[in-house]
């Protein structure tokens, strides 16, 4: 059945190679996430936003060339402080939550498009040429951090919020490795290996490694 | 490093919490009712546990609108029904002077009932619930704080989290409200988390906060966190095995205040209960509930029993091992060896006010004095007759008589007389010790034996041991 695995019998049925691609990584980084949470205990924001931000790179990095990424951690920390700045300022207001989201993220979109208008003035080509819908992608990340401010505090959601650009460029680097790209586009079928390995995390019940940090007290003087 | 290994199989971490623990016992029926505080104020008080009074509900924008302010009381803590970990609840607790539309948060900071207002509303969209869908607000009797607490609790009602697992209580925490909470007992708000001997009720380390650092005084004080001994301890632990029961759930961390008026009071059902705990008690849960685990506990007073002697008796043996010295309670078994070889276990009186220790008569003559005795009363000499002659003049008429090691005025309501004192030694909680004891006629006390401060250098009392 692995004669079908194949790249060439995918993109032979119409398939672009570049879908194929970034279809067959999910899994890789999806696995990578739940990685890093059950064994490391870093939590991020889910599993959806550090995968769709790992994506939002690639695509950066794809069409705005190596300075791509550079161009998308910058976005993504600009909209993290924006929508901290925002939050104080909407405090004030006392308003529900779905309104107050809503110009949090026009604040944010605002911001972004001047920041983009001022590379472009000062010549910088690259931050402009970056690709509008990884861009848009960022921007509701937003979302995902006020709600984490609100429901656990401004500590933990800064905390989550690095961790998801850690986790996000771990991602990155691993799906843009050539050795991952050439050993997945030969044997499409490695990528099933997730499912094994996703089964193993799922009934692990060691400690995370960030536990051992936790509980190091309680390591040495019990 | 290498116990750092081997100790690691002894904590409980957030995997096997969930694998182990919360998956097999917390059936979803059960999680449901623990995740819905109006739920299980209703479920615990039909099974008759003492919970904190329910004031009024408001389940929507409309009711929030038709509201009767003046229904609520001076104090009152107001909380979604719904939360997680301590957010979104405001504790209130009084009213602002002149002013109907008021009151005083536990921050001292006033609240209107417009703040009130919008923060309701906060809780009806959802943004304090567990998963973000709707939610309902209610307000819930304030309890009265507990006067030996007072110095210990920045604002706001201290609380007992218990561990309870296959009905026995596993470990235990003191959650104390500070400054930085703003009068939440919650150690992810900023709360400190005192770590409690099961078998005693006694306080012992501490933790603060989020982070877990571990502390030795309550912040801004000097006031020791070990050392408190909770009032109520053992109904507290059999309260919580009690809701376990009525709750379902096989894993509960159950939080139990105690009320000024009421006594204990039944706070909280938690079916993930915090992993914290661990870093207060410095120990572990993964070793505490294997040893449990299996165990079929029948009745409620038997789990407690299984807790307080499977986990408790830390705080003993940590003062042993500083001090060097074995701690005792005020009454002690002694195995006195008597001079025939023969040795007889009584239970003696820890007396620190007497210097010597004394015997019964009767009992010295058992343990190979009788013949000592007998000579002595044969002499038979009054006070009167002894009290105007030197140590050595009174030794010359003693000193024919076997085994005495010396003489002793003693004071008693038979008047004054001259005792003699014998060389015996005797062994305590497994010291052996050289003692010289006064031997008086006992018979009609309690204790046949009392062991002065003169032979206690290797001992420290606890009083409230038994």
């Amino acid at each position: 059945m692995f004669n079908y695995l194949t790249i060439d019998y995918f993109v032979s049925q119409g398939v672009p190679q570049e879908s194929i691609l970034l279809i067959l990584m999910l899994p890789i980084v999806v696995t990578l996430i739940a990685f890093f949470r059950q064994v490391f205990g870093i939590k991020s924001f889910g599993i959806y936003t550090p995968s769709i931000t790992t994506f939002a790179f690639l695509v950066m990095a794809g069409e705005a060339g190596s300075k791509g990424i550079k161009y998308g951690v910058a976005i993504f920390i600009s909209v993290i402080l924006v929508g901290m700045a925002t939050r104080y300022i909407l405090k004030k207001f006392r308003l529900l939550y779905l309104p107050r989201v809503a110009i949090t993220l026009s604040v944010v979109a605002f911001s972004i498009l001047a920041v983009l208008v001022l590379g472009g003035s000062m010549q910088r080509t690259g931050l402009a040429s970056v690709p509008i819908f990884p861009l848009l992608i960022m921007i509701t990340i937003v979302e995902k951090f006020v709600s984490a401010q609100i429901q656990k505090g401004n500590r933990t959601a800064f905390i989550l919020a690095t961790e998801t650009l850690f986790i996000s460029l771990v991602g990155y680097f691993i799906i843009s490795w050539n050795v991952v790209i050439v050993t997945v586009l030969a044997h499409p079928w490695i990528v099933l290996l997730t499912i094994p390995i996703n089964i193993f995390l799922g009934k692990w019940t060691g400690l995370r490694v960030l536990e051992y940090w936790r509980f190091k007290d309680v390591l040495k003087k019990m | 490093m290498l116990d750092y290994l081997k100790n690691r199989k002894k904590i409980l971490g957030m995997n096997s919490r969930y694998l182990q623990y919360i998956r097999p016992n917390n059936l979803k029926r059960a999680i449901k009712i623990a995740d819905d505080k109006l739920l299980s104020k209703k479920v615990l008080q039909k099974n008759k546990i003492p919970v904190p009074k329910l004031i009024a509900k408001i389940t929507s924008h409309e009711e929030l609108e038709n509201f009767n302010w003046d229904k609520l009381p001076n104090s009152f803590a107001l909380k979604p029904n719904k939360g997680l970990g301590g957010a979104g609840i405001v504790v209130v607790f009084g009213r602002k002077k002149n002013r109907e539309d008021a009151w005083v948060k536990a921050d001292r900071k006033i609240v209107t009932i417009e703040d009130l207002k919008s923060h309701i509303r906060n809780i009806l969209d959802g943004n304090f619930s567990l998963s973000g869908v709707p939610d309902i607000a209610f307000f819930e009797e304030r309890l009265t704080l507990l006067k030996l607490f007072k110095p210990y609790a920045f604002r706001g009602i201290p609380d007992i989290r218990v561990i309870v697992y296959n009905r026995v209580p596993i470990m235990a925490m003191l959650r104390l409200p500070t400054k930085e909470s703003r009068g939440k007992a919650n150690l992810q708000q900023g709360g400190i988390g005192v770590g409690i001997d099961l078998a005693t009720g006694i306080t012992t380390t501490a933790v603060q906060g989020k982070k877990s650092k571990i502390i030795e005084d309550i912040p801004d004080t000097r006031l020791s966190v070990s050392g408190l001994k909770i009032p109520f301890w053992r109904e507290i632990l059999e309260l919580a095995i009690s809701t376990q029961d009525v709750s379902g759930l096989g894993f509960l961390g159950a939080d139990v205040a105690i009320d000024k008026e009421r006594g204990p009071v039944f706070l909280e059902l938690n079916a993930r209960a915090g992993l914290s705990i661990q870093i207060a008690n410095l120990a572990g849960l993964q070793e505490r509930m294997e040893r449990v685990d299996g165990l079929k506990i029948k009745t409620i007073k038997r789990g407690v029993n299984v807790g307080m002697d499977l986990f408790g008796g830390d705080i003993e043996e940590e003062v042993e091992e500083i001090s060097g010295k074995k701690v005792i309670g005020f009454k002690e078994t002694v195995k006195l060896v008597g001079r025939n070889g023969k040795e007889l276990e009584v239970n003696a009186k820890i007396d620190t006010g007497a210097y010597t220790s004394s015997i019964d008569e009767e009992l010295a003559k058992k343990l190979g004095f009788e013949k000592t005795m007998d000579k002595f009363n044969a002499i038979g000499k009054t006070y009167e007759e002894l009290k105007d002659l030197d140590r050595n003049e009174r030794w010359r008429i003693y000193r024919n008589i076997p085994n005495l090691a010396s003489t002793v005025m003693v004071s008693s309501s038979h008047g004054t007389t001259y005792r003699p004192i014998i060389k015996l030694n005797f062994v305590m909680d497994g010291l052996p010790v050289i003692a010289k004891m006064t031997v008086i006629d006992r018979s009609h006390l309690k204790h046949q034996v009392i062991i002065g401060r003169r032979n206690l250098s290797k001992f420290m009392i606890d009083v409230s041991k038994i």
